[in-house]
């Protein structure tokens, strides 16, 4: 089996594991060894400063042993062999396992992945990466005498990890990069800002802005000095692919997560089979998408990345599973289980969810619309998986009139509904596609690189 | 392993000043499900953290600083890792500045002895309080709970001679209750962080959070009104002092690091608010002096020692909060990180505060303001029309503002509580601000 980039400790470790697993599973009806390292290198250079700050490492060995009632796990740091055999020993030791029932270990699979980049970050020397930046910072504050900062900041992560049990035994090596540039401006309303950006599982190669690009988040952070704070109501709104994306994360994304299930923390979990939206909505989670940033090739229990259709034609179809999820409920395995880093156990989580494309071209849909609102760009959002309501912070909105978009801004609009209100709502769907990446929480906490997107959507909702 | 480090660092005259953190981590997790445990964890992880500063020229020939920093897990190679630290810290080109030198550090209660008695027994029994005394409440359910904790050890060393250790504990707990049945069912997710168990206030925050629940089942729809609206306890210390593991408005805007980069637009001396001030005045601490605080340190990753800042009085900015680069470059005295806030109470009490009609917003889907303007828009998750006689609640719609004018305008509370990362006033009534409906 080839060995693909992966810590030397990490392919020391390998052919032990097998042996692990055997020991573990001894005892327990299922058992599980994972080698995981994760790596963050963040580079900025702004205005008047530079940095290259190395995020806290993450790299450790976990044993897992499960009966189909409680997992039970050892997170150990580091990669040594005589502390992972004591882990194992210590594990069965302190813990005792229900004999019935068999917990499906997959079929026999042997693999080893990489994500596929045409210029490698680990290659590229850090004095060219400090260079790109300070261009890319010379590029931006030529644009507009007014911007007080433009922070570029190059954030590259690798992903490294080893999983083994009785019948799989696969390895990744998952390179994310994420690029973004962010543009201030003062002025009588104080200070105010706008950024792009670009991510995605791949390599430097994706990190290019247009001057077009570079020139439109200028103008909007200058606009946004004289921006109105909009008349609270009901709108008729087109939302651009980054908050179509937001809305799908938060309304089928988080409450659909089957750990929510168990919780009984879900509304969707009654829902099953049942419209939730107009035939127009088509919800998707799909982690082998290629170059996206929420991708990758097995999630954190060796389960094969495959796109998982979550609402078909405005019925819910599914949810996402992790293995005691699907397990418990009794229900198929989708590759949605992750954990944050080693040191954190693994929950159904999103990787990239979306709205499926429609068929209008963006320009019929927006002239469909009389008097309206674009949201171009959001900031933030949070679910509410039981009582499904949304709420979606969107940086700035342009009045929309008579089926063009005009330059009237406003900024910081929330957005808020009932979510199958929202969804039932939808009236049309762009042909267009397109995906934001960041990263996602369960509460405050587990956070992992996700991305969501889709289309934009033509819709009723309440903003403020 | 640390001596080792130490030698390679002190052999290289191409470093200029350097500090390693040796950090270990200890930790116990269980997730509990209504009637089963899901998962139980134990981990455990060491490493070290070196903070390499070199100096430089710049492409334009001025002399420059920058600093690599590197990881190194037990037993791992040491030479060649701090060979690639050099090498970056020589190509990150900043104002030349130093590493802080040694000062005397104040004792600060950081870990909790009961817990390090018998950590995955501590967070156990913590888990079985909790269901204990949710059977006190017939009318909601618990369906959901997970309590993590850990300990966590650093020791700094420097090449200025700073030699200081700390131990620090952190619980955290999250549960879900749950009321009412089929469609009717609704729900409250619980989040706390504080750093000993008996900070979490088990009693008081499960009665508080029941109580919400059943209200839930009986909230209608928003009013649409502008007026007086009061916020307590957790929900308003997430208002001033921001999330445990995020920053606040006030953290951001009173950075030496802002203030350097020219992105704050306040100044030492000046009030912090854009018009008149017409409720309470405004007095802040950045305080990591604070026991068991969760931001709260003996050092921080410089070795700064702990300090209680009065960062905002009388409304005017007093200091910014400046790790040692940026205090030099701003030469103003570094006060290492921020630490926890806070607030001066005020003078009424909470009976009086209340005694008026007014809205009270229980709890928010997520206070989150634009990060420098502070302007709002938030879900309300749970609220209350108070009229003087009855209490009805209700759900959704928006409280809409900016974060620096609420705070202008509003009366402080004379009871205090602590919040993880804040201590102040446990309620506040903001004047003027607007529920959408």
């Amino acid at each position: 089996m080839k060995n693909n980039n992966l810590k030397p400790e990490m392919n020391l470790l390998r052919p032990f594991l097998g042996d692990v697993v055997s020991t573990l599973e001894s005892t327990a009806p299922y058992g599980a060894a994972v080698l995981s390292s994760r790596e963050t290198v963040k580079y900025l250079v702004d205005n008047k400063q530079e940095r290259v700050i190395i995020g806290d490492p993450t790299a450790g060995a976990i044993l897992t042993a499960f009966d189909g009632h409680t997992l039970r796990e050892r997170a150990i740091g580091g990669f040594d062999k005589n502390d992972l055999l004591q882990g194992a020993k210590d594990l069965l030791r302190d813990s005792s396992f229900t004999k019935n029932g068999s917990i499906d270990p997959g079929l026999e699979r042997k693999h080893d992945y990489q994500t596929t980049m045409e210029n490698d970050p680990a290659q590229v020397p850090t004095s060219e990466k400090l260079e790109y930046l300070r261009e890319m910072n010379r590029r931006v504050n030529k644009i507009d005498s007014r911007i007080v900062n433009a922070r570029i900041s190059y954030v590259e992560f690798r992903e490294k990890s080893i999983f083994r049990n009785r019948t799989a035994n696969l390895s990744q090596d998952v390179q994310r990069v994420h690029m973004s540039i962010m543009v201030t401006v003062m002025g009588d309303k104080g200070v105010v800002f706008d950024w792009v950006s670009k991510c995605g599982t791949a390599g430097l190669e994706i990190l290019t802005f247009t001057d077009e690009e570079l020139e439109t988040v200028v103008k909007n952070a200058i606009k946004l000095l004289e921006a109105d704070r909009i008349e609270p109501g009901e709108y008729t709104v087109v939302t651009a692919p980054g908050v179509s994306g937001v809305i799908c994360h938060e309304s089928f994304g988080h409450g659909v997560e089957t750990d929510m299930f168990l919780k009984e923390r879900a509304k969707a979990a009654n829902y099953i089979g049942r419209r939730v939206g107009s035939d127009l909505v088509n919800i998707y989670d799909d982690p082998s998408m290629p170059g996206a940033f929420g991708s990758y090739f097995f999630d954190d229990e060796g389960v094969q990345a495959v796109s998982t259709q979550i609402v078909k034609n405005g019925i819910f179809e599914r949810g996402l599973t992790d293995l005691y999820s699907a397990t418990v409920l009794g229900i198929p395995r989708s590759p949605n289980g992750r954990r944050q880093d080693f040191s954190r156990k693994v929950y159904p989580r999103m990787s990239n969810t979306f709205f499926g494309s429609g068929d209008t071209p963006l320009e019929d849909l927006i002239s469909q619309v009389e008097n309206g609102i674009y949201l171009p760009k959001m900031s933030s959002g949070m679910e509410d998986p039981k009582g499904w309501g949304i709420q979606v912070s969107c940086h700035y909105g342009f009045e929309i009139r008579g089926g063009k978009i005009t330059d009237n801004m406003f900024s910081s609009i929330g957005l808020t509904g009932y979510v199958p209100d929202v969804l039932s709502s939808v009236s049309a769907v762009s042909s267009d596609f397109n995906l934001s990446g960041g990263y996602c929480g369960k509460g405050t906490k587990e956070v992992v690189p996700v991305t969501d997107g889709g289309p934009h959507l033509l819709m009723k909702v309440r903003l403020g | 392993m640390l001596e080792e480090i130490k030698q390679s660092l002190k052999n290289n005259p191409e470093i200029k000043a350097w500090n390693v953190r040796h950090v270990i981590t200890r930790g116990s997790q269980q997730y509990d499900l209504a009637k089963t445990t899901e998962a139980v964890r134990q981990i455990s992880s060491e490493h070290y953290t070196i903070d390499i500063l070199c100096d430089s020229l710049d492409a334009e020939r001025k002399p420059s600083s920058g600093v690599g920093t590197v990881t190194i897990l037990p037993g791992g190679e040491i030479n060649q890792t701090l060979e690639q630290a050099v090498l970056t810290a020589q190509l990150v080109h900043n104002e030349p500045y130093d590493f802080p030198e040694p000062a005397s550090l104040p004792d600060v209660e950081l870990a909790d002895q009961e817990y390090l008695k018998d950590p995955p027994g501590s967070i156990k029994k913590v888990l079985v309080s909790l269901k204990e005394q949710t059977a006190s409440y017939p009318h909601v359910r618990l369906t959901a709970a997970e309590c993590f904790g850990q300990e966590k050890t650093t020791h700094l060393v420097s090449s200025k001679g700073i030699n200081a250790q700390q131990n620090a504990t952190e619980i955290y707990l999250q549960w879900v209750y749950l009321a009412g049945e089929g469609e009717e069912e609704v729900e409250t997710f619980t989040e706390i962080y504080q750093r000993r168990i008996a900070d979490l206030n088990l009693e008081e925050e499960a009665t508080r959070r029941a109580q919400y629940t059943s209200d839930l089942l009986l909230a209608e729809g928003p009013p649409s009104q502008t007026g007086p609206v009061i916020v307590q306890g957790g929900s308003l210390a997430s208002m001033v002092a921001g999330e445990v593991l995020s920053g606040s408005l006030i953290q951001t805007l009173s950075t030496g690091e802002m203030k350097y980069s020219g992105e704050t637009p306040w100044k030492i001396g000046k009030s912090i608010f854009r018009g008149d001030i017409k409720g309470d005045s405004f007095n802040i601490w950045a305080n990591r002096q604070l026991p068991y605080g969760m931001h709260s340190n003996a050092f921080d990753a410089e070795g700064i020692p702990a300090q209680r800042i009065a960062l905002i009085q009388e409304n005017k900015l007093e200091a910014f909060i400046a790790d040692k680069r940026f205090a030099s470059y701003l030469d103003i005295p570094a006060t290492g990180e921020f630490g926890n806030l806070e607030l001066k109470p005020g003078k009424t009490p909470i009976e009086e505060l209340t005694r008026e009609p007014h809205i009270e917003i229980a709890e928010f889907s997520w206070f989150n303001p634009n990060p420098v303007t502070g302007d709002f828009a938030c879900e309300i998750r749970l609220g209350y029309l108070v009229d003087g006689k009855d209490r009805k609640p209700f759900k959704g719609g928006l409280l809409l503002g900016n974060l620096l004018d609420a705070l202008a305008d509003v009366t402080w509370s004379s009871e205090t509580g602590f919040y993880s990362n804040y201590l102040g006033p446990s309620a506040a009534r903001f004047n003027h601000l607007q529920i959408a409906g």
